[in-house]
């Protein structure tokens, strides 16, 4: 079964968010990351970026396909795991302990689902 | 909605864990564990793949031979019993429709394997181009199971598996200890043994009746986990193509391109008047390899650039777990395809060095 911690929301394009004193840490769920298979290289965004809810935030390559994360809210990126540009499998092995950046929030947030509701959504 | 097709492996994939695709409408699997790792497997070691889906085709009669002569760009007249050729289908602008194997089982008896997204406008063609020829076009592709076997140790599983290896390009019919029902082609109750593949390493195809299907799958798949090896799915089909520069029929091409375009000018190779001879031209792209120096990937669409002029477009592109860089495949204008010329490709709103390379990347 499909790992989704109850403690996140989730977006309809299956990013994972958490707030915490209006900094938003991103990720993949574990849903994207099987879809995606192997993840090769993981285009990370520039510090000082500003991004719209909604928005493509970074762009994940898989062996099979190229697909675009998208920020779940308005803010500027303040910190990306570098880690990732090296071993960006390691988001395969574990999607929510590896996130991918972290936005300063400045505005509104995309719709988004509990864990509940996100499981619904992706039909299990 | 029509259901998808499964080949008679469906159900041993489900239970190895693969992650199941819709491929041209079959469900297919996709990976058994990663898609790197099987790669890996079928480079260093072995490995196996269900590739049941593809279509087979018998072609039989008096005019067998003269009518894949016209049919065919490839002099399959000359082809003796027991050889296979690779070939394609061309339209009348001669673009390939699908490329294939034929094989020569007898004096007036071939069948050839189309893609499985193929197969049916395929049958028709061949049927639609036979009039006036005495010959006998039968679609056996539900009867046929076909199970690859590729890799530098994929020896070692046909010695396991009492196989003895026909030669490249070079197919028999071989007895099993398995017992085995009449197959479809030969009519025998034998395998198909074919010194084919799809992935640039040494290997076989084994043929067989779709009922002996699950019978052939597990013997290999125990002698494969002897050897190091790994079932693998069509991700990985797929990266082992790409690396060795083959074409896939409804990727790198869907009727808009000719052999000499894709670089299998050796297909043509046929004196008589085959259909789309007199539309053949040298082409003003022919289809290279491209190796970008970094993990972003090209991917098909994306644009190949000399400075502010496109030259060519992508086709597949994936990374490499060979040369660990991305590679890519696609058509460039002539003046630009020497091997080791520099130009960028566009990936998003970015434009990546890139050096063009013969298709085999990956030598």
């Amino acid at each position: 079964m499909t790992k989704i911690p109850e403690n996140l929301r989730y977006t309809k394009t299956h990013e994972w968010f958490a707030e915490e004193s209006g900094v938003v840490t991103v990720g993949i769920s574990d849903y994207a990351q099987s879809q995606l298979t192997d993840i090769v290289y993981i285009d990370l965004p520039a510090v000082g970026s500003k991004k719209k809810a909604g928005e493509t935030l970074l762009t994940i390559e898989s062996v099979k396909s190229a697909e675009d994360v998208f920020s779940p809210v308005d803010g500027e990126v303040i910190q990306v795991n570098s880690k990732l540009s090296d071993s960006p499998e390691e988001v395969n092995k574990d999607c929510y302990a590896n996130w991918m950046v972290k936005i300063r929030k400045t505005g509104k947030f995309v719709d988004s689902m509990d864990a509940a509701q996100y499981r619904k959504f992706i039909g299990e | 909605m029509v259901e998808n097709k499964r080949t008679p492996l469906y159900d041993e994939h489900v239970r190895l864990n693969a992650k199941i695709i819709d491929f041209h409408g079959w469900d297919m699997p996709l990976q058994y564990t990663k898609i790197l790792d099987e790669h890996m497997a079928v480079r260093r070691h072995v490995g196996m793949f269900d590739v049941s889906h593809m279509g087979d085709i018998i072609v039989e009669g008096k005019d067998a031979a003269s009518f894949l002569d016209r049919i065919l760009p490839t002099k399959i007249s000359q082809l003796k019993i027991g050889d296979a050729a690779y070939s394609a289908f061309l339209n009348n602008d001669g673009n390939i429709i699908d490329d294939t194997i034929v094989y020569r089982l007898s004096l007036d008896k071939f069948f050839f394997v189309p893609n499985a997204s193929m197969i049916d406008i395929i049958f028709n063609w061949v049927k639609e181009n036979s009039t006036g020829f005495d010959v006998r076009i039968t679609n056996v592709s539900d009867d046929i199971a076909c199970i690859a076997i590729q890799g530098p140790e994929s020896d070692k599983v046909m010695a396991d598996l009492g196989i003895s290896y026909p030669g490249q390009f070079k197919f028999s019919l071989q007895n099993s200890s398995m017992a085995l029902k009449t197959n479809s082609i030969t009519n025998s109750k034998q395998l198909i043994i074919s010194g084919t593949g799809y992935t640039g390493e040494n290997g076989i195809e084994i043929l067989c009746s779709s009922e002996d299907a699950v019978g052939v799958w597990r013997s290999a798949l125990e002698s494969i986990k002897r050897h190091s090896g790994l079932p693998c799915g069509l991700g990985s089909r797929d990266t082992l193509r790409m690396e060795k520069g083959m074409l896939l029929s409804g990727t790198d091409f869907h009727g808009d391109r000719n052999p000499h375009e894709c670089a299998i000018s050796f297909i043509v190779n046929n004196d008589t008047e085959f259909i789309g001879k007199n539309s053949l031209t040298k082409g003003k792209q022919v289809f290279r390899g491209f190796i970008i120096d970094g993990k972003i990937i090209p991917r098909s669409g994306n644009t190949v650039h000399n400075g502010n002029i496109t030259i060519g477009t992508i086709t597949s592109g994936t990374l490499s777990p060979i040369l660990e860089k991305s590679i890519a495949l696609g058509f460039i204008d002539r003046e630009y395809s020497k091997p080791g010329t520099n130009v960028t490709i566009r990936i998003r709103d970015r434009y990546l060095p890139a050096e063009v390379s013969r298709p085999k990347m990956v030598p």
